[in-house]
């Protein structure tokens, strides 16, 4: 990406800027439609009331490779974890997770359940939760207008830097 | 109606059988029929039956006779329906539910109770685990709860039905990961819902809630008790405390 410049460090701040709004306007959502809070997701991301798409998310790609954002919505159980991590290393950096709803955050209502995984940040790392048992379709969109301001404001050198992501 | 294994349902059937007397007759020949039909066939293997006139039938029969009572059903009576396999644990839990676990009763702040004797539903049982299934007969309109004990308590066990009903496969499978109880001569018994690296059989009812154990319910601490309602005496019907369908069979 830009030619070496992101890589380097050495990228002049407005460009970074513009390469940031650029990313800021088109992340590609990968849906993890679990549980109930799929139902607001796709109210969120697929109807015309919320129309995300206004926000430059576009659902629906055909694969994770093709992804920016991962949205886990709903309840994971241990049996669907190592799938979820297994689709998010797929996805090409720089990568994004909102964790939507309770279920997803830690567990939720299931938190004592044999079979429920407490949080889908013990698998993936999370940029934004969006709390709620299910949030509603803006609550959605606010997480991700708060990771749009996140992505605009962010160094993307940084993501390169260090040592590269290691896959457990 | 179905009733499935309520301890209530043998009280309550007769009296509704009396209220309805034009949609259910007392003396039911269809189901009457078909108990008699298997108590001729199933011979000693059939352990005990109720009937609900005009509303449904469960046998139980012996663990023993348990593949035998299937193909009967299906080949000879026509109960051509398969509609569930599952199990239940009778044993009362040592951990209880909500106000009976140790850990609440920390957080609530009453009493620990004796747990309570062991109850096996209609048509009873020794057994601490039973398997249950239902098939139905749908051209002549009736359906029939089967019941058996597994045995022994450590190792429940029962011939499998997977070579009468297909579709008994996965939920033997179910069954087998949830409850432990082993279906002799099913065909590839592994995990189904579970990851394949599950340890021990959570519908157990001594299955610890590990996260339960370590910490009580986190939500109740920082909600206030009830207040008690100090009704006047006489006021309240006694009906609605001890409704026959407000509790839990156990």
């Amino acid at each position: 990406m830009g030619l070496g410049l992101v890589e380097s460090g050495k990228m002049p701040k407005p460009l970074t800027k513009l390469l940031n709004i650029s990313r800021k306007y088109s992340l590609w959502v990968y849906q993890w439609g679990l549980a109930c809070c799929a139902i607001e997701m796709a109210a969120a991301l697929a109807a015309p009331r919320y129309d995300v798409m206004r926000l430059g998310v576009i659902p629906l790609p055909a694969s994770p490779r093709q992804a920016d954002l991962m949205i886990v919505s709903g309840t994971v159980t241990d049996k669907m974890a190592p799938a979820i991590r297994r689709l998010w290393e797929q996805m090409p950096d720089p990568k994004y997770v909102i964790s939507m709803g309770s279920c997803a955050n830690c567990g939720g209502p299931y938190w004592d359940s044999y079979s429920v995984t407490k949080g889908v940040d013990q698998v993936i790392p999370v940029d934004v939760y969006v709390p709620g048992c299910p949030p509603r379709p803006e609550a959605l969109l606010e997480g991700i207008v708060l990771l749009q301001e996140r992505i605009l404001n962010e160094d993307p050198a940084e993501r390169w830097k260090g040592d590269p992501l290691v896959v457990a | 109606m179905t009733r499935l294994s309520s301890p209530d349902a043998p009280t309550e059937a007769p009296d509704q059988a009396a209220d309805e007397t034009e949609e259910a007759p007392a003396v039911d020949e269809l189901r009457d029929g078909v108990v008699a039909r298997l108590a001729e066939l199933l011979g000693d293997g059939l352990v005990e039956h109720h009937v609900a006139a005009g509303q449904d039938m469960w046998i139980r029969v012996t663990s023993d006779a348990w593949a035998v009572t299937a193909e009967t059903l299906r080949n000879v009576l026509g109960a051509r329906y398969f509609c569930f396999l599952s199990a239940i644990d009778w044993k009362p839990s040592p951990f209880g539910r909500y106000l009976d676990a140790e850990v609440d009763t920390i957080v609530h702040g009453a009493t620990a109770k004796e747990p309570e004797p062991q109850q096996t539903g209609v048509t009873g049982g020794e057994a601490r685990f039973q398997v249950l299934a239902r098939v139905a007969n749908v051209r002549d309109h009736w359906g029939i709860t089967i019941k058996a004990d597994a045995t022994p308590d450590d190792a429940p066990r029962v011939p499998t039905w997977t070579r009468v009903y297909a579709g008994a496969d996965w939920h033997e499978r179910e069954a087998w990961e949830m409850f432990g109880i082993t279906f002799e001569g099913h065909p590839h018994l592994r995990h189904i819902y579970l990851p394949s690296e599950f340890e021990g059989y959570p519908l157990r009812k001594d299955f610890p809630l590990i996260s339960r154990m370590v910490k009580p319910w986190p939500g109740i601490v920082d909600v206030e008790p009830m207040p008690t309602v100090d009704e006047p005496e006489g006021d309240t019907p006694p009906a609605a405390e001890n409704a026959p369908d407000g509790g839990d069979p156990e």
